[in-house]
């Protein structure tokens, strides 16, 4: 495959390098000779990361950008996720991811992470995960997804633990315009369209739709073949009014998945946002957002409904050497579970819950090149009451190039409707005493510039983990069992990643994971399905991506990965994959390009679930087009 | 890991590739950035009480960290406009920021690029942020389209600190938030 690739390289230079070579280019000196519309035209050197300001958040931070997304070529959000190197993504067949950082990943284990777009949550309050295939906004139209491996400390919401993927889309007035594109391949087809136009003097609006069709994956060998096939669209709008001291944002989508695993299989659902910011003076401001989601899913008989109200509200007031966040939420959730596959149910099967909490933090400047950062979230849910979760960080920022910062936190997961009320008349008992797992995270780290070409980041954490859930017997030895909170123990590992402007015309992005477990069961406890508590994680990952321009509109982006052997039964070895995007932009507003995804196997395994499909060799065509 | 070696090969022989057709751009999206900021004088005039007067120049600030390392001093003694000079500025907050008749605003470490802003507004100061430091907005916010230098307009924000944008200027922008 690697060899039908670089051919292909070639004949698309020789086919279209000479002609783009005609563009010239200038040097900086030059510029001072040109008009102000010769300057607007001038190709500049694609921006890199590298050349971006640090952030100075004292977490391990990565952030995916639009051009990040676009230019890999993913079809998907959660294949986008891929270009962290900070989680890890296991797709468990065609339709269904697993995505966590710093372990408990699996269908099960992976309750332990904040996913939210435009400040809408997606994990769901049933059991704490997220249905990855669900969400399909317009990659093109995402502006950025920042991820943060470890706890989200006090700015985010509930049940960031283990880590927080943020996902925020334009602003509606940097969407102005059309775009299309439409991608075809043997196991996936893709489409998307977006129109976006201004409103009266201070405004715009865009409206989208984005159509996908996967073809399910082969099963292993002796594993039974599910058809996980799934089709589906997602469509809606975003409008942005007002300017940067006083803005509205109002934002809703609408989606429907079919899949086939059993005939009718199907989630649809929709929601509304608002967003207000306003500025109260030069060092004040306010935002408050409210929403409404509606999600439904019927799948292998089983009926799952949410619908979720939330309003949050935060004050940011900057005074002398203090930045002061503070702030509070409301989320209630109604959900309806009715199960027909099988004897496991919800009682009751339809329940209103509430989670609020309200937080402040100071970032205060001790000295001009060192921060201490206090924060303190108090949360409460229906089944447990206030949770304090502190966290302390210190930012030491010597030089605009170099940050070294350190954390200490607690988090929590407080009990999903699964944990607590999940039964099966003579099997599993409810578990009203299920309690929250607890967290507390020590963490240090380093992220800068070593040179102009180059960003570096590295991060090392040990978490203390109680309260896990196992799975046991009620009573003592025979069936029924219970849910309870019976694992201890402790993970550490190290994260990096570097940047690098190898060339003006080669950027290279290195990154990789490391992860250690070490739990006991505590005194009296046992565990009959390790599995769903503690996740199947490789102890290792690593990422590379490279990114060429081989000619002025010839680029091509290839990211490899390998990933370490899981442990946990049943074991699973390690794999290597390689993706890569082959782009010509025939003009300014068309882009043709070549996509292909796994190809260094017809078949490989990412998850040793037991109803895991094996993903495949794809390989397809795209084009983009704006207008 | 087989195939480790075969990516590796991959990785290099693209490399040789690369080097052999370089890139025809030369000049980084921050030198266009710094050309661009002395040229916006000469499209927009200041309310009579804020333009420079006698023979006084006109005054661009560089505010919080500065990213063009000395091309926007080099790129504002080419140009002049009606005969005035334009001088630089270097300023590490947005205090003293009221004089500039242009300040490209880029935030530090004590304060943002909105809070920043948020300071000067209602005073006559062309305001120039970028998209590389985030969403917040001044009067011109330059941003990377097509591997271009282009810019937004708030022309309403203009109106209210009483400062006219040239048509010739509109007309390059990207879009333009209207009065």
């Amino acid at each position: 495959m690697r060899r039908t690739l670089g051919i292909g390289a070639c004949v698309f230079y020789f086919a279209f390098g000479s002609s783009a070579r005609a563009e010239q280019g200038v040097d900086a000196q030059d510029l001072a000779n040109l008009t102000i519309e010769q300057l607007a035209r001038i190709q500049v050197r694609s921006a890199s990361k590298t050349e971006e300001p640090l952030s100075s958040a004292p977490t391990a931070l990565y952030v995916i950008t639009n051009k990040d997304i676009v230019d890999s070529g993913v079809t998907s959000l959660p294949e986008a996720l891929r270009l962290a190197p900070n989680l890890q993504v296991q797709r468990i067949d065609a339709a269904q991811y697993a995505i966590s950082a710093r372990g408990f990943n699996g269908l099960e284990a992976g309750n332990k992470v904040l996913a939210q777009i435009d400040g809408r949550t997606i994990y769901t309050p049933l059991a704490s995960s997220v249905f990855w295939n669900l969400h399909s906004p317009l990659l093109e139209d995402i502006e950025q997804i920042e991820v943060i491996s470890g706890p989200g400390g006090t700015l985010y919401g509930p049940n960031a633990v283990n880590g927080v993927i943020n996902i925020t889309t334009k602003d509606a007035e940097d969407t102005i315009g059309g775009l299309a594109r439409v991608t075809a391949g043997a196991l996936e087809r893709t489409a998307g369209l977006r129109y976006g136009f201004p409103i009266g003097r201070s405004g715009a609006m865009r409206v989208y739709a984005d159509w996908h069709d996967t073809q399910g994956f082969p099963a292993a060998p002796g594993r039974p073949e599910v058809d996980d096939d799934y089709r589906g669209w997602q469509g809606g709008f975003r409008s942005d009014f007002g300017n940067e001291g006083d803005h509205f944002t109002v934002q809703g989508d609408l989606f429907r998945t079919d899949a086939d695993v059993l005939a009718g299989d199907n989630a649809r659902g929709g929601n509304i946002l608002a967003r207000w910011n306003r500025a109260l003076s030069s060092s004040s401001a306010v935002q408050v957002q409210a929403y409404y989601d509606d999600f439904r899913r019927e799948f292998t008989d089983v009926v799952d409904s949410v619908k979720t109200v939330d309003g949050q509200g935060q004050v940011n007031i900057a005074t002398g050497r203090h930045q002061i966040v503070a702030g509070g939420g409301i989320r209630t959730t109604r959900d309806l579970f009715v199960n027909n596959l099988n004897i496991f149910e919800l009682v009751p099967d339809s329940r209103r819950l509430w989670v609020y909490n309200v937080f402040a933090q100071d970032r205060f400047s001790v000295a001009p090149t060192l921060d201490v950062v206090a924060g303190v979230k108090l949360e409460k849910s229906t089944f447990v009451g206030w949770q304090f979760l502190p966290n302390l960080r210190i930012a030491w920022q010597p030089n605009q190039r170099n940050l070294v910062w350190a954390a200490v936190s607690r988090a929590v997961r407080t009990p999903s409707r699964i944990d607590r009320q999940l039964e099966a008349p003579g099997f599993l008992d409810p578990a009203p005493d299920f309690t929250s797992e607890k967290l507390v995270a020590l963490e240090a780290g380093y992220r800068g510039q070593p040179s102009r070409s180059t960003s570096l980041s590295i991060s090392a954490f040990l978490n203390f983990y109680d309260d896990i859930r196992t799975t046991e017997f009620a009573t003592d030895g025979t069936p029924p069992f219970q849910l309870k909170n019976g694992w201890k123990g402790r993970t550490y590992g190290i994260e990096a990643w570097a940047t690098m402007q190898v060339t003006p015309i080669w950027r290279l992005w290195l990154g990789g994971s490391t992860l250690w477990k070490d739990f006991h069961l505590k005194a009296g406890h046992i565990d009959l399905i390790p599995f769903n508590s503690l996740g199947s994680d490789p102890k290792w990952q690593v990422r590379a991506r490279s990114e060429f321009d081989l000619a002025p509109r010839l680029q091509l982006n290839l990211q490899a990965r390998a990933v370490g052997k899981i442990d946990q039964a049943p074991e699973l070895g390690s794999y290597v994959e390689l993706g890569g995007k082959l782009a010509y932009r025939l003009t300014r507003q068309l882009e043709l390009y070549l996509y292909g995804s796994n190809l260094l196997h017809h078949l490989h395994q990412e998850s040793n679930n037991g109803a895991a499909q094996l993903p495949e060799r794809s390989i397809l065509l795209g084009t983009r087009v704006t207008f | 890991m087989r195939w480790g070696g075969q990516i590796v090969a991959t990785l290099l022989g693209a490399a040789v590739l690369a080097a052999a057709f370089p890139s025809s751009a030369a000049v980084s999206d921050a030198d266009v950035k710094a050309a661009f900021l002395p040229r916006f004088a000469r499209y927009v005039t200041w309310p009579p009480l804020a333009a420079p007067s006698g023979s006084n120049p006109f005054v661009l600030c560089v505010v919080g960290d500065d990213p063009f390392a000395g091309g926007v001093d080099s790129a504002a003694r080419t140009q002049s406009v009606d005969g005035r000079r334009i001088v630089v500025r270097h300023l590490d907050s947005v205090a003293g920021a009221g004089d500039c008749h242009i300040a490209y605003v880029a935030g530090n470490h004590g304060q943002s690029v909105g809070q920043m802003l948020a300071a000067l507004r209602g005073k006559p100061v062309l305001t120039v942020t970028d998209s590389r430091n985030g969403g917040s907005r001044g009067i011109i916010h330059f941003t990377v389209v097509d591997g271009r230098v282009r810019f937004y307009i708030d022309e309403a924000e203009a109106s209210l600190d009483k400062i006219a944008i040239s048509s010739r200027l509109l007309a390059l922008a990207i879009g333009v938030k209207q009065r």
